[in-house]
C-alpha cells in the first residue's frame, strides 16, 4: 500500500491533465475570455487531446531511444573494455547537446524525409547526454569497497553490474532520465517544423497567422505535459527510494 | 590446508617485490595470523589465495588442489572473505547481504532464509531485529558481525580475514575477538587472518607468521614468537611488554603446583583462566599465592608469583 502512496497524486494529476485536454469547448471558452474579439481560438487541424497524443508519441519514442543509448554507453564506458572510449563518448555526447536540434532536423530531412523520423532522431540525440552523464556518475558513485566485495564474494562481472552497480546507481540514473524527458517535452515542439505534429503545430500556426490564442493553446498544453511527467517521475523516484527503506522501517 | 609454496609477486611499475619466495602452511582447522607492518605484503599474500592477485611464480593450493585449476569466481564462492571495510551492499538488507554467496551458489530460498537466521544467531545478532536492517542503520561492530556472517554463509572450509576487526572501538573489538574464538572453536575453519596488531594475532592465532618486505621472518606459536623473537624487528613488533602479553597466552595450569599451600579460603582462580588473570587476582588480593579451583569448585592446587616466574624461566617447547 505505502509503495503506491507516492504515485497516487502524480497519477491523479496525469488523469486531470488528460480530462482538461479533452474538454475542447472549455478551451474555446477560456481562450475566448483571454483574447476577446479573437475569432481564431483553437488550432484548426487537431483537437487539444489529439495534439497530446501526437506529442507523447514523439517524446516517448525519442526518450526511449535516448535512455537506451545513454544507459548502454554509460555502462560500456565504465567497463574495463570500454574505458578507452570514455573521452570520445563524452565529447560526442556534449556535441550532441550543443548542436541545435533545428539544425539536426534540417540536415536529417534529406536523409529521413519529413515527419516523425527526423524529429525523433534529433530529439533522441539531444536527450542522450543527461542519461549518459547520470549513468556514468551513478555507476562511478558506487563505493569502491562495495565493488571489491562483490568480486571477492565471487560475482561475475555481469552479476556485479546487474545486482550491485545498476541498483545502487538507479536513483541517480532516474534523475537523469527525468531531466532528459522533461527537456524533451519542450524541445519536441520544434518537431512541427518537420511536420511531425505535436504542440509545435499550434505554436507555429499561431505565430505564422498572428493568432496568439492558438500559440497559447500549444504552450499551455506543453507546459502542462511537462509538469505532469515531472510529477510522475518524482513519484517513481520516491517509490524507488521508499522501496529501499520500506523493509527497514517495517518493524 | 592452505599451502603457499615459493610464491613471489612484483607489481607492475615497482622495483621491489611485494612478496618474495614465501612459503608457509595454514593447517586444516587452525588460525594462522599473518602479521607485519604496512606494505609488508601480507594483504597481497591473502589476495593471492582467492586470486584477487595472481602470483608471478610459486603455487598456492587448498587441500591439495591448485587454486589456478578453478575459475576465480568459483574459487571465491568457496572461500569466506571478511575485510576491514566490510563492503556491505547498501541497497540490500542484512539478510540479503548474508545470503549473497548462497544465492550465487543457487541455494533455494527457504534454505537461504534458514541459513541467514542461523548465522545471525551465531554472530550474536537477533534475526528478528537485524534481518531487515540496512547498512546505514548498523553500528561499526554490528556491520563487522554481518561481514563475518556473510563470509561464513555458504559454510566454506576456508576463511580469509583481512583486519576485519580493526575499524571498531577497542571494547567492541575485544568482544568480537571473544566471539570469533568461540565460533572458531565450534566450526574449526581453516583461517588465514591478516593483522598488524600483535595482540590480535596472539589472541586469535594458533600460529603467527611474521612478514617484512615481502618475506617471511618468523613463524611459530604466539607465545614462542613473543618469547623467542628471531631478531629485533620481531621483538619490536611484540613491544616492550611482550612478556606481559605472554601471560594471557599461558593457562594457569602451567604454573599450578600441588599441594595447595594457599589455604582454601579467600580469593581463588579458575583452572581455565590465563596466568594474566591469576596474576591480577594475586596482585589485587595482596597475597603471595592463591588456590586454583576446577569447574566443580574443588581446589586442585595453587598458583603463586614464584610459580609464575618459574613458568617463565622454563624454556618453551
Amino acid at each position: 500500500m505505502s509503495r503506491i502512496r507516492h504515485l497516487a497524486a502524480p497519477v491523479a494529476a496525469a488523469a486531470a491533465y488528460l480530462v482538461i485536454a479533452a474538454a475542447t469547448p472549455a478551451w474555446r471558452q477560456v481562450l475566448g475570455a483571454v483574447f476577446p474579439g479573437e475569432s481564431r481560438l483553437l488550432y484548426p487541424d487537431a483537437t487539444p487531446l489529439a495534439l497530446v497524443w501526437q506529442h507523447l508519441e514523439l517524446v516517448l519514442i525519442s526518450s526511449a531511444l535516448s535512455v537506451a543509448a545513454g544507459l548502454a554507453l554509460g555502462v560500456f564506458v565504465t567497463r574495463p573494455a570500454g574505458a578507452d572510449f570514455y573521452g570520445v563518448v563524452a565529447d560526442l555526447t556534449n556535441l550532441g547537446q550543443t548542436f541545435p536540434p533545428v539544425a539536426v532536423f534540417t540536415l536529417a530531412v534529406p536523409l529521413l524525409g519529413f515527419g516523425l523520423r527526423p524529429t525523433v532522431l534529433a530529439l533522441a540525440l539531444y536527450g542522450v547526454l543527461p542519461v549518459l552523464r547520470n549513468t556514468i556518475s551513478g555507476i562511478e558513485g558506487v563505493p569502491a569497497d562495495v565493488l571489491e566485495s562483490a568480486s571477492e564474494l565471487g560475482m561475475r562481472p555481469w552479476q556485479r553490474l546487474l545486482r550491485v552497480e545498476l541498483p545502487i546507481a538507479l536513483p541517480v540514473i532516474m534523475a537523469g532520465v527525468r531531466v532528459s524527458v522533461i527537456v524533451n517535452v519542450a524541445t519536441a515542439t520544434i518537431g512541427a517544423i518537420a511536420g511531425a505534429g505535436g504542440f509545435g503545430a499550434p505554436i507555429i500556426n499561431g505565430l505564422v497567422n498572428l493568432a496568439p490564442a492558438i500559440t497559447l493553446e500549444g504552450a499551455l498544453l506543453a507546459a502542462g505535459l511537462a509538469l505532469t511527467l515531472d510529477a510522475l517521475f518524482g513519484g517513481v523516484e520516491r517509490t524507488i527510494a521508499h522501496r529501499e527503506r520500506a523493509a527497514a522501517t517495517a518493524r | 590446508m592452505i599451502a603457499i609454496r615459493n610464491v613471489s609477486k612484483v607489481y607492475e611499475g615497482t622495483k621491489n617485490p611485494a612478496v618474495r619466495d614465501l612459503s608457509f602452511d595454514v593447517p586444516t582447522g587452525e588460525v594462522v595470523a599473518l602479521i607485519g607492518p604496512s606494505g609488508c605484503g601480507k594483504s597481497t599474500t591473502m589476495r593471492m589465495v582467492n586470486r584477487l592477485v595472481e602470483p608471478d611464480s610459486g603455487t598456492i593450493s587448498i587441500d591439495g588442489e591448485d587454486v589456478r585449476s578453478l575459475r576465480p569466481e568459483t574459487l571465491r564462492r568457496h572461500i569466506g572473505y571478511a575485510i576491514q571495510g566490510v563492503g556491505l551492499f547498501p541497497h540490500w538488507t542484512v539478510a540479503q547481504n548474508i545470503g549473497v554467496v548462497p544465492g550465487l551458489l543457487q541455494w533455494d530460498r527457504t534454505r537461504i532464509a534458514e541459513r541467514t537466521h542461523e548465522l545471525l544467531d551465531l554472530v550474536g545478532l537477533d534475526p528478528a531485529v537485524y534481518a531487515d536492517k540496512h547498512h546505514d542503520e548498523l553500528s561499526g561492530g554490528e556491520a563487522q558481525r554481518v561481514g563475518v556472517a556473510r563470509a561464513l554463509a555458504a559454510d566454506p572450509p576456508v576463511l580469509l580475514m583481512d583486519e576485519p576487526f580493526s575499524a571498531v572501538d577497542p571494547l567492541t573489538r575485544d568482544r568480537l575477538h571473544a566471539e570469533f574464538r568461540k565460533i572458531q572453536s565450534a566450526l574449526r575453519k581453516t583461517v588465514l587472518f591478516v593483522t598488524h596488531d600483535m595482540d590480535e594475532a596472539a589472541q586469535l592465532g594458533d600460529r603467527i607468521v611474521v612478514m617484512r618486505d615481502g618475506g617471511l621472518v618468523q613463524q611459530d606459536t604466539p607465545e614462542r614468537v613473543l618469547a623467542y623473537p628471531v631478531d629485533d624487528f620481531v621483538a619490536s613488533f611484540g613491544g616492550t611488554e611482550r612478556a606481559l602479553r605472554r601471560l594471557s597466552l599461558a593457562p594457569v595450569t602451567e604454573a599450578l603446583y600441588t599441594p595447595n599451600t594457599a589455604g582454601a579460603e579467600g580469593p581463588s582462580v579458575a583452572s581455565t583462566a590465563s596466568l594474566r588473570e591469576a596474576l591480577a587476582i594475586i596482585l589485587k588480593a595482596g597475597l603471595p599465592s592463591i588456590p586454583v579451583r576446577d569447574g566443580d569448585g574443588a581446589v586442585v592446587g595453587a598458583v603463586s608469583v614464584e610459580s609464575i616466574v618459574e613458568r617463565f624461566r622454563r624454556p618453551l617447547t
